[in-house]
């Protein structure tokens, strides 16, 4: 993250004007959005999927807020910043509660908001961008049945000094360009659809490659090495590579894997709590089990 | 007769020192002891796991011995983590919150060994589970903050 600030500043000071310019904000028309019927339940089974509350938590020390709902300012420390992800419960005024369809896909696959930012990467839209609009807006779907609460979000706490302002509006444009593509998930035809839909699960919603997949130099996730594991985003230990589980002798089978899922260290499987991997489990033990399997599926599959 | 008593005194000082050298390496320092404990639990916790996950049959003996392993190994982490044992060498894997946070570190130790001894207290499958996911739990509630991803 250190490596992806320097590489801003860079970027900022050589793209000059134009380039500057050009790092607003493009969010897509209303008009692009599919008509869609909503599906709640599918939108809570991938609001768990995606591990939405388990970043948008309440801080640690607010002991009245309620902790099953998504109304943020928890603390997430990272060498890039101090960041506090807002309030997404669907209060009008604090919340998302006054979003449209189209607000919501732009800021959870093009991490733009509505008032014209860029959102920090540490909100995984790198990821939610291979999702697809009725996926994304079933997400939106069953947020919007949550309890709203009030709660005033928190500017990130930036290294170096770097201006929020100026970072947000224009800044981490500059980044966009050069690390962040836009794509939707392309299943492979080659392979069955449980498989495909793990590789779903697993790239999109899940976001695992935000913490498994090692970095480039200008940070963005290093496709050509998918999973492989790296240095924590956090800035101690390292991340697990999750390819190879079955060689390395991590887990015996797609059900072993499925089942480290769901219970984690409660059936012993003790490589699943530690660097924010308990709060994944924990999502996932949540999954129907068809979830898990995929996710298991594709997993064991990485040579 | 003074020559062989002399001897056998010396073997005894020997053997005394040997002793000692032994028991140094059995408590080299908290972070080996520490490793040490959690290796011993990871050794129960395989045992009762294999039984949760039907691969073993249910035995009250082995569950019972494996509960009160894991609650005499897990008292030992209490005291394990001393202000000076924060880095190695050897390696560990313990983060920096354990410090900052000592009280709630050793209250959820203390769970664990609660547990752990309830755990040891399981006679029958029918109680099992829910002992398997406290115990696990307890173990899990610990990892999720105080342990650094290892690898």
């Amino acid at each position: 993250m250190k490596r992806a600030i320097a590489a801003l500043i860079m970027l900022a000071g050589t793209a000059g004007a134009a380039g500057w310019i050009s790092a607003a904000p493009e969010p897509r028309p209303a008009a692009t959005m599919a008509a869609h019927a909503a599906d709640v339940e599918n939108g809570k089974r991938l609001y768990t999927a995606s591990g939405c509350l388990s970043c948008h938590l309440p801080a640690k020390d607010n002991k009245e807020a309620d902790r099953s709902l998504p109304s943020g300012g928890m603390a997430l420390h990272t060498p890039a910043g101090t960041f506090y992800p807002p309030n997404i419960t669907p209060d009008p005024e604090t919340g998302i509660g006054g979003w449209s369809d189209i607000d919501f896909i732009n800021a959870v696959k093009l991490g733009i908001s509505p008032d014209g930012r860029h959102y920090l990467p540490a909100f995984p839209y790198t990821s939610y961008s291979q999702m697809s609009d009725a996926d994304v807006l079933d997400i939106k779907a069953y947020m919007d049945t949550l309890t709203p609460v009030k709660a005033a979000n928190r500017e990130p706490d930036l290294p170096l000094g770097l201006p929020v302002e100026a970072v947000m509006r224009r800044g981490l444009g500059l980044w966009k360009m050069a690390a962040f593509e836009p794509v939707s998930f392309q299943p492979d035809a080659s392979k069955d659809d449980v498989w495909n839909l793990g590789a779903y699960l697993v790239t999109g919603p899940g976001h695992c490659g935000e913490c498994h997949t090692p970095r480039n130099a200008v940070m963005a996730m290093d496709e050509g090495r998918r999973l492989a594991g790296g240095p924590h985003p956090e800035g101690v230990g390292n991340v697990p590579s999750l390819r190879s589980l079955k060689a390395r002798g991590r887990y015996k089978d797609v059900n072993d894997l499925a089942t480290a899922l769901e219970f984690g260290e409660t059936l012993g499987y003790d490589k699943m709590s530690s660097g924010g991997m308990g709060a994944v489990q924990t999502n996932m033990s949540k999954l129907p089990p068809e979830d898990r399997i995929a996710i298991a599926t594709y997993l064991m599959s990485l040579e | 007769m003074k020559f062989e008593l002399k001897v056998s005194a010396r073997a005894a000082v020997l053997g005394l020192a040997a002793a000692s050298v032994l028991a140094t390496a059995a408590t080299a320092g908290p972070i080996e002891d520490r490793q040490q404990a959690m290796k011993n639990v990871g050794k129960a916790m395989g045992q009762l796991a294999a039984i949760a996950k039907k691969e073993a049959a249910f035995d009250a003996a082995v569950v019972k011995a494996a509960g009160e392993s894991i609650a005499e190994n897990a008292k030992v982490f209490k005291v394990n983590f001393p202000e000076d044992s924060k880095d190695g060498p050897p390696e560990t894997w313990a983060k920096a919150e354990i410090w900052a946070n000592m009280d709630d570190f050793n209250m959820k130790a203390d769970k664990s060994v609660e547990a752990a001894m309830a755990m040891a207290a399981v006679t029958d499958e029918a109680n099992f589970g829910a002992a398997m996911g406290a115990l696990g739990g307890s173990c899990k509630a610990c990892h999720e903050d105080y342990r650094r991803p290892k690898e």
